[in-house]
């Protein structure tokens, strides 16, 4: 075969690159450790006798945070939501509810249990995001460790072991004995020994002897870390097989298989108790007084006073004078709704483009993955619905709610089919995973975020260009949009953020846009300036 | 609850296995629906939303959207696999012939808006090349109900781009019981480029005052 590399000249080619004794020198100190979320509390200014009115348009958690810390300061609140629910994509799929798909409208018809839901959007907090999780805290909303990464869930690709379904931690087992056994060749290469002291190359090796369980020749001779094909509590364990490393190399899923655990996925992450709507009913146990349900936005007019918006509701049209006005709806949507914004803003609004992620679930007639020993995590594999996770909640109960397809970048393929082409689309992708899945599994449930009423797309996409990020003129239309309107009308949500798709982000939107404003209204209040 | 259109509708799912899954009927607790959903990407009052790319509906005439949304509805128009914001819009037009009434007086009744101008484009030469689209479409492209061709001034430009170019590559216009886009793709045909198209949509723009 042409083209085939020994290990020799990729030991060579990777001491050629030099690369290794340059990053012995660059980087940078850590930083000191972030404060804790109690810091996150924010400081705004009480109105005390004073009024103001605010309209806020989207009872998504951007919305309902602004809600939340204005009334709080006194503030005169009034949330307009499109849709008959709030939470925008944080969305709890449970029984009775109404996904309201236009074209595909469904009602779920799991089992009514505590347990028995699917979380459509949101689905995972980071132990990082702790703006989040400081309202979670101050709102009762009980959390739980949510599993991303499970060792004993499976990969399948049909290019490897002819299809045949092996697990997570077989592939990262070998994979990381073949890949420290490429290391520790390389460390005794004189090229790549140069730049460390004898006691750095003695740690460094150490590392990776212990990375891929390596035995004393520095060989991957296969590792107990992968479980025992027989025996091993009361009986020596038998070691499994090795996966040959041509074998793995024959997948890309390596890429999620080694980095499920890092960034923003990184252990720990967490979940509401009960669905990560939760976070939202703490919300609206504040605030709920203030939502108006099925309130479709029709109008934004900002004027040097403040800003008017006009919605319909029940088939009727009704205004709203407002002081100030904070704004989550999707700008793709809001490009159609008549306002008067400012020649630059419009631009960069319609710079943005919708997000496409799609999901689906089902309910599982009985808990099949926990008779493997899978509790929790995501089974891989190389087809369209790419990932199958198991509920790490209602652990031992009769049955639970598995999530069926979760294509994040290309979603519009399954967007574009119809409800019973997606199903039988995951149907037969899982049963590559599970056998017999599709008699296991039933009253399926499909989330095409592209198609959601009041939605229309999934988190918004600002860089055009994925592998070289935002550009110049990106970065100055997405700072246009953030900045406010006469200091009266702020884009909220996390499409005004460079992190879309987190809560985090849309939380932190919003702490922006209220910060600015609460500097203005200082202004008016304490210095008596306009 | 006025004009309102609530349908509670039985759903039902199908598998592949054959298995027939049912839901239960739907009791009067589940959460209400109706098909009045246009204004989400239509914008108001159907004014267009180039963010969605969907195309102004203020203004159109009754008798060409209820056509629209039969073809869409029958597959008609937005199945060819190019046309990927009429393939947005198929599934949305699975209506009831009640809804589609409905909606047709419902949008029918939004006051015409014309849209802005968005596209740059020769409008000296597209003149000499709607020529031949007024036969059908008026020389103000107003329209003509007896031809069977829609009002084309005012409508989003962008949108009328798009179209003609899926008429000139027959995305749209091709299906056998498209009659009407049947005749407008071979008449789209002696468009030969994007700058004509963009020519002839440049002087449309100019029959409107906006």
């Amino acid at each position: 075969m042409a083209g085939l590399v020994s290990r020799r000249e990729f030991l060579n080619l990777l001491a050629a690159t030099g690369g290794i004794a340059a990053a012995l020198k660059v980087g940078t100190a850590l930083n000191l450790l972030p404060g804790s979320a109690a810091a996150a509390s924010m400081d705004l200014l009480n109105l005390g006798n004073n009024q103001r009115k605010v309209a806020i348009l989207g009872g998504g958690i951007s919305g309902l945070t602004a809600a939340y810390e204005l009334s709080k300061q006194g503030y005169d609140c009034t949330i307009l939501e499109a849709s008959h629910r709030c939470g925008g994509r944080i969305f709890t799929v449970r029984h009775g509810d109404l996904i309201d798909e236009i074209g595909n409208r469904q009602y779920c018809e799991w089992d009514d249990e505590p347990h028995m839901y699917f979380n459509a959007g949101a689905a995972r907090i980071p132990s990082t995001h702790r703006n989040l999780l400081a309202y979670c805290k101050e709102l009762d909303v009980d959390l739980e460790v949510f599993i991303n990464e499970n060792k004993t869930a499976l990969v399948q690709d049909d290019k490897i072991l002819g299809g045949k379904p092996i697990r997570n931690i077989d592939y990262t087992t070998s994979m990381r004995g073949f890949m420290a056994e490429l290391m520790a060749k390389g460390m005794s290469s004189a090229e790549i020994d140069e730049p460390f002291s004898e006691s750095e190359a003695e740690t460094l090796l150490s590392m990776i002897r212990s990375f891929g369980d390596l035995n004393e020749d520095d060989i991957f001779k296969g590792s107990f870390r992968s479980g025992y094909a027989a025996g091993g509590f009361l009986e020596h364990g038998v070691q499994n097989d090795i996966v040959a490393f041509r074998d793995l190399l024959q997948t890309r899923l390596g890429r999620q298989l080694m980095g499920a655990n890092e960034g923003d996925t990184g252990p720990i992450l967490m979940q509401p108790v009960g669905g990560m709507d939760k976070i939202i009913h703490g919300f609206l146990n504040q605030v709920g007084d203030k939502v108006k349900y099925r309130a479709m936005v029709t109008s934004v007019q900002v004027t040097d006073k403040g800003v008017n918006v006009s919605f319909d509701q029940d088939g009727l049209g009704h205004t709203l004078e407002a002081d100030y006005c904070f704004n989550c709806i999707p700008t793709h949507l809001m490009v159609g709704i008549d306002h008067n914004f400012p020649d630059d803003y419009v631009k960069a609004m319609k710079y943005v483009r919708r997000g496409e992620a799609y999901k689906a679930a089902f309910q599982a007639k009985h808990r099949f993955w926990e008779d493997l020993d899978i509790y929790g995590g995501i089974s891989w594999s190389n087809t369209r619905s790419r990932q199958l996770w198991y509920p790490v909640n209602g652990i031992h109960k009769a049955k639970g709610v598995v999530l069926g397809a979760y294509d994040y970048g290309g979603g519009m393929y399954h967007t574009m089919m119809t409800q019973q082409e997606r199903i039988e689309s995951h149907l037969a992708d899982h049963e590559k995973l599970h056998p017999n899945f599709r008699s296991l599994v039933e009253k399926p449930i499909t989330v095409a975020w592209h198609r959601m009423n009041h939605m229309l797309g999934c988190s918004a996409r600002w860089s055009r260009n994925r592998f070289e990020g935002w550009t110049h003129e990106e970065e100055q239309l997405y700072h246009t949009l953030q900045a406010p309107v006469n200091n009266r009308h702020y884009f909220i949500g996390d499409q005004i953020s460079m992190h879309s798709a987190w809560q985090e982000s849309a939380i932190l939107s919003a702490q922006w846009a209220l910060n600015n404003m609460d500097a203005h209204v200082r202004a008016e209040l304490v210095l008596g300036t306009q | 609850m006025n004009r309102r259109v609530m349908h509670n509708t039985l759903v039902l799912f199908t598998t592949v296995a054959g298995m027939l899954i049912q839901s239960n009927a739907i009791s009067s607790e589940r959460e209400p629906f109706n098909d009045r959903y246009c204004t989400t990407c239509h914008g108001t009052e159907g004014k267009g939303n180039e963010g969605i790319q969907a195309p102004r509906l203020a203004g159109m005439e009754p008798w060409y959207l209820r056509r629209q949304l039969e073809n869409f509805r029958a597959g008609i128009r937005g199945t060819h696999p190019m046309d990927r914001d009429g393939m947005a819009m198929q599934p949305m037009a699975k209506l009831s012939d009640e809804s589609i009434t409905d909606i047709v007086e419902w949008v029918g009744g939004w006051p015409y808006a014309p849209a802005e101008v968005t596209i740059i484009g020769d409008a000296a030469e597209g003149r000499l090349l709607y020529g031949v689209c007024a036969t059908c479409h008026g020389d103000q492209a107003q329209g003509n109900v007896a031809m069977g061709a829609p009002a084309l001034a005012g409508q989003n430009d962008w949108y009328l781009v798009t179209q003609l170019h899926n008429f000139v590559a027959g995305y749209r216009g091709k299906h056998a019981d498209d009659i009407y886009g049947q005749q407008m793709a071979a008449m789209a045909g002696g468009l030969s480029n994007a700058t004509a198209v963009l020519n002839v949509v440049a002087y449309i723009n100019t029959l409107e005052e906006r």
